[in-house]
C-alpha cells in the first residue's frame, strides 16, 4: 500500500466521506429520536393497515413492526439506508480506476513510482475505510443517543449490526471496483452496479409474493440484508455472512489482477 | 548505450491501429525528436514506454530495463510530461508538489528554481489556472526531480514564448548534465532549437530517422512573388529545387521551394523588378507528405540516416 496514495485518495474524497457520514450520523440520531413518539404498537397498528406490498419495499416482512428492530428496518436501515452507503460507494468505487482512467488523471498517478498493485490495493484500503466511516455514522449515534430514547442495544447486537453492515458495503464496494477495473470511464461501472442492485432489490420484492423470484435468494445480497432480526437479537445466517464475504473479498482481488493487467490511460 | 530502444512495437486499440512495427533507439545524452501530425502514434508510443499500455506485439526497454506495466522503480528515474495536461482541478499547484515529493521520497531538487523560472504561483487550484499555467506546473511536476530521462509530449503546447524559451533553456540544461531528453512535437521551430535527431512517424509507423541538420535541409517554402512587370511561369519553373510553380496572375507567381534552392530562387526574382514577395516555411507536415508520401520503401539519406 502506498501512504501517499492513500493520504492523496482520502483527501481528494474528503467532501463526500464527509457528507454522507455527516447525514447517516443525523438520520441516525433522528431515527433513534422519533422512537419513543412513533414507535411500539400504535406505530405497528399504524404501518400494518398499509398494503403488503407497499410494506415489502421498505422490508417490513420479516419482522415485526412492534419491534424496535421492525422500526429501524421498515423507517431506516432497511431501503433508504441500502440506498444511501451504495450510492457513495458506488460513486467512489466508480471512479477509482474507470473515471480517473477516463479523466486523465491516471495518466498522472502513473508516471510517478507507484506499482499498479500498490495502487490497486490503496483504492481498495480507501474503500475500506470509507465504508468503516459510514458504518461508524449509521450504527454509534443509535449506541450514543439510544438511552435517552428507551433504546438499549447490547454491545453484541451493535457489534454484529456493524459488522454485517460494513461486509454489505464491502460487498457493494468491491464489485464496483472490479467493474472500475474492467471499464473505462464511472458511468458504466457506476450504472451496472446500481443496476445489478435495482435487479437484487426487485427480486427480493416479488419474492415475497411469487416463488419463482426465490431463485435468487441464495445469491441474493439484498434479500441477506435484515438488519431488523439482528437489533430484535436474531443471528445472521452463516451463508449471508459467507455471501457477503465471498463477494467483497473476490471482487477485491479480481480488481487488483484486471487492474494490473489492463491499458491505464 | 541506448536510453530508450524498441524493437517491432505495436499497438493496436481493437482495430484501430495505434503504432505499427515500431524500432528505434534513442541514445544517453540526446534530445531526440519525436514527431509526426496529430494521431500517427506519438503519444501511443510514449504510453509505451511509461508502461501505462500494453503492447499488442513487440518490446522495449528504458534506461536499461525492460519496460512492464508494473514498473514502478524504472519510473522513478523517468519524468513525464503528458501533452493534455490533467491533473487533480480541485487541488492546488503546491499539493501536486507535495504529492509528487512523497512518491519520490524526497522534494524535487529543481522545484524552487522552476517555480522561479517559469513564474508560477503553486498556491491556486488547478481549476483556476490558464491553460499555459497548467503545463508549466504539468512541466515543473515532470521535470523537479532532476529524472535521468525526460518524456514531453508536446511541452510547450499552450506557453507564450518567454516561456517557450524556459523550457528549451531547461532541457539544454539538463542534457549538458548528462540527462536524456525524448521529445513529442509537430512543430517544426521547436524541434529545430533543441533537437539532435528526429524521428518522424506517420499512420503509426517510423517513416524517417535523421539529423536535424538533415531534415532542416528538405524544409520547404511556400514563395509568393508579385513582379512589377508580367512574367512566365517558367522563370522559376526550370530551376533545380523548385516544385508546383503556379501563375496566380500575369505578375505573380506562387511556388515551393526545397532546402537550399530558395538562394537560387531569390537570385533569380532579383533579377526582375519586384513589387512584393512573401516566404513562408511550409508545415512540418507538408514536409512529411512532400518527402514520405507513398515511400514505404527503405533507404538511406545523405546523411546516413534511414528513411524507412
Amino acid at each position: 500500500m502506498s501512504w501517499t496514495l492513500l493520504r492523496g485518495t482520502l483527501h481528494q474524497n474528503r467532501v463526500s466521506i464527509f457528507w454522507f457520514s455527516f447525514g447517516l450520523v443525523l438520520y441516525s440520531w433522528m431515527m433513534t429520536w422519533f422512537y419513543p413518539e412513533i414507535g411500539g404498537n400504535e406505530y405497528a397498528e399504524l404501518v400494518e393497515t398499509m398494503p403488503a406490498e407497499v410494506l415489502a419495499i421498505f422490508g417490513g416482512t420479516e419482522v415485526s413492526f412492534a419491534s424496535l428492530g421492525g422500526y429501524f428496518q421498515t423507517e431506516y436501515l432497511g431501503l433508504m439506508w441500502m440506498v444511501i452507503v451504495a450510492s457513495a460507494l458506488i460513486i467512489y468505487s466508480a471512479k477509482a480506476f474507470a473515471g480517473e482512467i477516463a479523466e486523465g488523471t491516471m495518466e498522472f498517478v502513473l508516471s510517478q513510482p507507484v506499482s499498479r498493485a500498490r495502487l490497486a490495493i490503496t483504492r481498495i484500503a480507501v474503500m475500506v475505510g470509507y465504508s468503516l466511516a459510514l458504518a461508524a455514522a449509521s450504527f454509534v449515534p443509535i449506541m450514543v443517543f439510544g438511552p435517552k430514547y428507551d433504546i438499549d442495544l447490547p454491545w453484541d447486537t451493535f457489534w454484529t449490526l456493524f459488522a454485517f453492515g460494513l461486509l454489505f458495503m464491502l460487498a457493494v464496494g468491491g464489485f464496483t471496483l472490479m467493474l472500475s477495473a474492467i471499464f473505462r470511464g464511472a458511468g458504466k461501472p457506476g450504472a451496472i452496479a446500481a443496476g445489478v442492485l435495482v435487479v437484487l432489490w426487485i427480486a427480493d420484492l416479488v419474492s415475497n409474493f411469487s416463488e419463482a423470484a426465490e431463485l435468487f435468494d441464495p445469491t441474493n445480497i439484498v434479500s441477506y440484508w435484515q438488519p431488523g432480526k439482528i437489533i430484535n437479537g436474531d443471528p445472521v445466517d452463516a451463508a449471508a455472512w459467507w455471501l457477503y464475504g465471498g463477494v467483497a473479498l473476490v471482487s477485491a482481488v479480481a480488481a487488483v489482477v484486471v487492474f494490473r493487467r489492463r491499458d491505464a490511460a | 548505450m541506448d536510453v530508450i530502444s524498441t524493437s517491432g512495437l505495436t499497438k493496436y486499440y481493437g482495430k484501430a491501429r495505434g503504432v505499427e512495427d515500431l524500432t528505434m533507439a534513442v541514445p544517453q545524452g540526446a534530445v531526440y525528436g519525436f514527431l509526426g501530425p496529430n494521431g500517427a502514434g506519438k503519444t501511443t508510443t510514449i504510453r509505451c514506454l511509461l508502461g501505462m499500455l500494453k503492447p499488442t506485439a513487440g518490446s522495449s526497454s528504458v534506461l536499461g530495463e525492460r519496460v512492464t506495466l508494473d514498473g514502478a522503480a524504472l519510473r522513478r528515474r523517468i519524468g513525464y510530461v503528458a501533452g493534455e495536461v490533467r491533473l487533480y482541478e480541485k487541488e492546488t499547484g503546491r499539493w501536486h508538489l507535495d504529492y509528487v515529493a512523497g512518491f519520490r521520497g524526497t522534494k524535487g531538487p529543481l522545484t524552487a528554481e522552476l517555480l522561479e523560472r517559469f513564474d508560477l504561483d503553486p498556491s491556486r487550484r488547478v481549476k483556476e489556472l490558464s491553460k499555459g499555467n497548467k503545463q508549466k506546473l504539468a512541466l515543473i511536476l515532470g521535470m523537479a526531480h532532476d529524472p535521468e530521462l525526460l518524456i514531453l509530449d508536446e511541452p510547450t503546447s499552450g506557453l507564450d514564448p518567454l516561456n517557450q524559451e524556459a523550457v528549451y533553456s531547461v532541457i539544454e540544461e539538463r542534457v549538458a548534465a548528462g540527462r536524456t531528453v525524448f521529445l513529442s512535437s509537430h512543430v517544426l521551430s521547436e524541434v529545430e532549437r533543441v533537437c539532435d535527431k528526429v524521428g518522424i512517424i506517420r499512420s503509426g509507423r517510423l517513416v524517417a530517422e535523421e539529423g536535424v541538420k538533415s531534415l532542416l535541409g528538405k524544409r520547404l517554402r511556400e514563395v509568393e512573388v508579385t513582379f512589377a512587370d508580367p512574367v512566365e511561369a517558367s522563370l522559376l519553373g526550370e530551376l533545380p529545387g523548385v516544385d508546383s510553380v503556379v501563375a496566380v496572375s500575369d505578375q505573380s507567381l506562387a511556388a515551393r521551394v526545397r532546402g537550399d534552392a530558395i538562394d537560387g530562387v531569390l537570385k533569380r526574382i532579383a533579377s526582375r523588378k519586384v513589387s512584393d514577395i512573401r516566404i513562408q516555411h511550409a508545415s512540418l507536415e507538408d514536409v512529411f507528405l512532400e518527402f514520405y508520401r507513398g515511400d514505404d520503401a527503405t533507404h538511406a539519406n545523405d546523411e546516413g540516416g534511414e528513411v524507412r
